[in-house]
């Protein structure tokens, strides 16, 4: 039996997934790293991130784990593999932790708990009852650029239309939307110099906590006062353990909503309206028969977007995966895109293949305990959103390269032109 | 057919509802309800891709 090494001894791995360098490339370059991985080294140890925000001298490296196969076992053992100590490759900071990451950050028996109390908001009914609104939100969106001819995409479309939903669905006001919005593009973007514009990424960090804190408090105050038929009032109103929520409590899980219900449909409908581009004969084939070909294509479009590029579970005691011996506290960072291009499930995945049937994709995660409690919110967002573009801007297409973020969390796309003829009849209403 | 659910594991995550809404539905009070008492022998796959996708295996066949 070979002695079990411990974090400091362990060998790093040859193939560099931990420098800035690498997540400042494209995806297609990054892939041909992870590809190297899954074939050859499906588990492997790496030397950790180096960031400039917050250094951790306990930080020795993380386990990759890039296959289909396994990302889905370390989602479904929760008990083994946990989400309390962070979900992302950095350590943060605890309060940034608590302050930001609400119950996607948390384990069961609590996280059982908190993630029950929205669970209803989100199911397949209620949105199917809330679609006309989605639509509306949508048709507006394109009304607004549809005799421009030129727009930049990302800012007044693919972060719009999720900012305007998940808005809707919290209980955000018009007058703090575009603040959030913004506001948001930090939980991933604090490492972007664009972004920061020469701001220290940890204090930027957290003047966003305490923006978005200061609308949520704002609104908690609001909702206690006068009830409304949103979120923010079922969390003022829930009891867990017969306890109601703190008002902590209330805004860490109001943070997010708020980044999860943006940056990740942002993302996608950006890397959508590229792939309809770059790929002329798979959009012939979904416009033949939009209605009924538009929610495969969409589970094409979430693969080939994978907004989120990664998870961290951390190691809740010694054990194996994959035939390594793993040691309480590692870091295990699961990577999403990988696991989208694993051959082992997806025929030819470096094809946009709108009519892919079936899609095991794990873009929405690898169906645990975590698995994206907004999914049917994206697909009929991102459903809402191309059939509106696609129908009433026939030609609209991206025209040179995306600027892409260089984050290692969010596949960010921070701004992308496209180009169409506008539309005859001026704006529908 | 009978659903079983194990009340004390299910999250309400409800990828059951994705699979089979007409079987499962997760109510405004967040728990899991099962909408058909007796399921027919003709929807054992649905029922089946439900419990194998369940995230916490919460859900149960009962013959």
């Amino acid at each position: 039996m070979t002695a079990i090494l411990t974090r400091a001894e362990r060998p790093y791995d040859p193939a560099d997934i931990s420098s800035s360098e690498f997540w400042a490339s494209s995806a297609r370059d990054r892939e041909k790293v992870f590809a190297e991985l899954r074939a050859h080294r499906p588990i492997s140890w790496h030397r950790p991130v180096k960031n400039g925000m917050f250094e951790d001298p306990n930080d020795q490296g993380f386990w990759a784990v890039v296959r289909h196969a396994d990302l889905v076992e370390v989602t479904r053992r929760p008990q083994d593999f946990l989400s309390g100590k962070g979900i992302t490759f950095e350590s943060l900071p605890p309060e940034a932790l608590d302050a930001a990451q609400g119950f996607i950050a948390m384990d069961p028996p609590r996280h059982t708990k908190i993630r029950r109390l929205m669970a209803a908001a989100f199911t397949p009914k209620q949105l199917a009852r809330i679609d006309d609104h989605i639509v509306a939100n949508a048709r507006r969106i394109v009304d607004d650029i549809a005799d421009k001819g030129e727009v930049d995409f990302v800012t007044e479309v693919a972060a719009l239309v999720p900012m305007h939903n998940i808005c809707d669905m919290v209980g955000i006001p018009e007058e703090h939307r575009r603040t959030i919005a913004y506001e948001s593009q930090f939980a991933d973007g604090w490492r972007d110099p664009r972004l920061l514009q020469g701001a220290d990424p940890l204090a930027r960090v957290f003047q966003t906590i305490a923006t978005v804190h200061g609308v949520a408090h704002e609104l908690i105050e609001a909702r206690r006062r006068k009830p409304e038929n949103d979120l923010m009032t079922a969390m003022v109103q829930a009891e867990v353990d017969g306890e109601r929520l703190t008002d902590d409590d209330i805004a860490s899980i109001f943070a997010l909503l708020i980044i999860a219900g943006n940056d990740t449909t942002r993302q996608s409908t950006s890397h959508g309206m590229k792939a309809l581009t770059d790929f002329p004969d798979q959009r012939a084939w979904l416009m033949e028969d939009i209605d009924a070909r538009m929610p495969v294509a969409i589970e094409e479009i979430v693969r080939w977007a994978t907004p989120i590029m990664t998870f961290r579970r951390t190691a809740a005691h010694d054990t194996e995966l994959g035939g390594h011996q793993i040691t309480e506290g590692d870091k295990v960072i699961m990577f999403y895109s990988s696991a989208n291009m694993d051959t082992e499930v997806f025929d030819h995945p470096e094809r946009l293949d709108l009519s892919r049937s079936p899609n095991k994709h794990v873009a929405f995660g690898g169906g645990g305990i975590h698995h994206c409690l907004g999914a049917q919110l994206a697909r009929r967002q991102l459903s809402a959103t191309f059939r509106e573009l696609l129908t009433r801007l026939p030609d609209i297409r991206v025209v040179g390269e995306p600027e892409l973020g260089n984050g290692n969390f969010f596949h960010t796309v921070m701004s992308m032109k496209v180009e169409f003829t506008p539309e005859k009849s001026g704006p529908r209403r | 057919m009978r659903i079983v659910v194990d009340r004390s594991r299910c999250s309400s995550i409800g990828l059951c509802e994705a699979t089979a809404p007409d079987i499962f539905e997760i109510g405004p009070d967040g728990a899991l309800h099962i909408l058909v008492e007796d399921v027919s022998a003709d929807r054992r796959t649905d029922l089946e891709q439900a419990c194998e996708n369940c995230p916490t295996q919460a859900l149960s066949i009962e013959d």
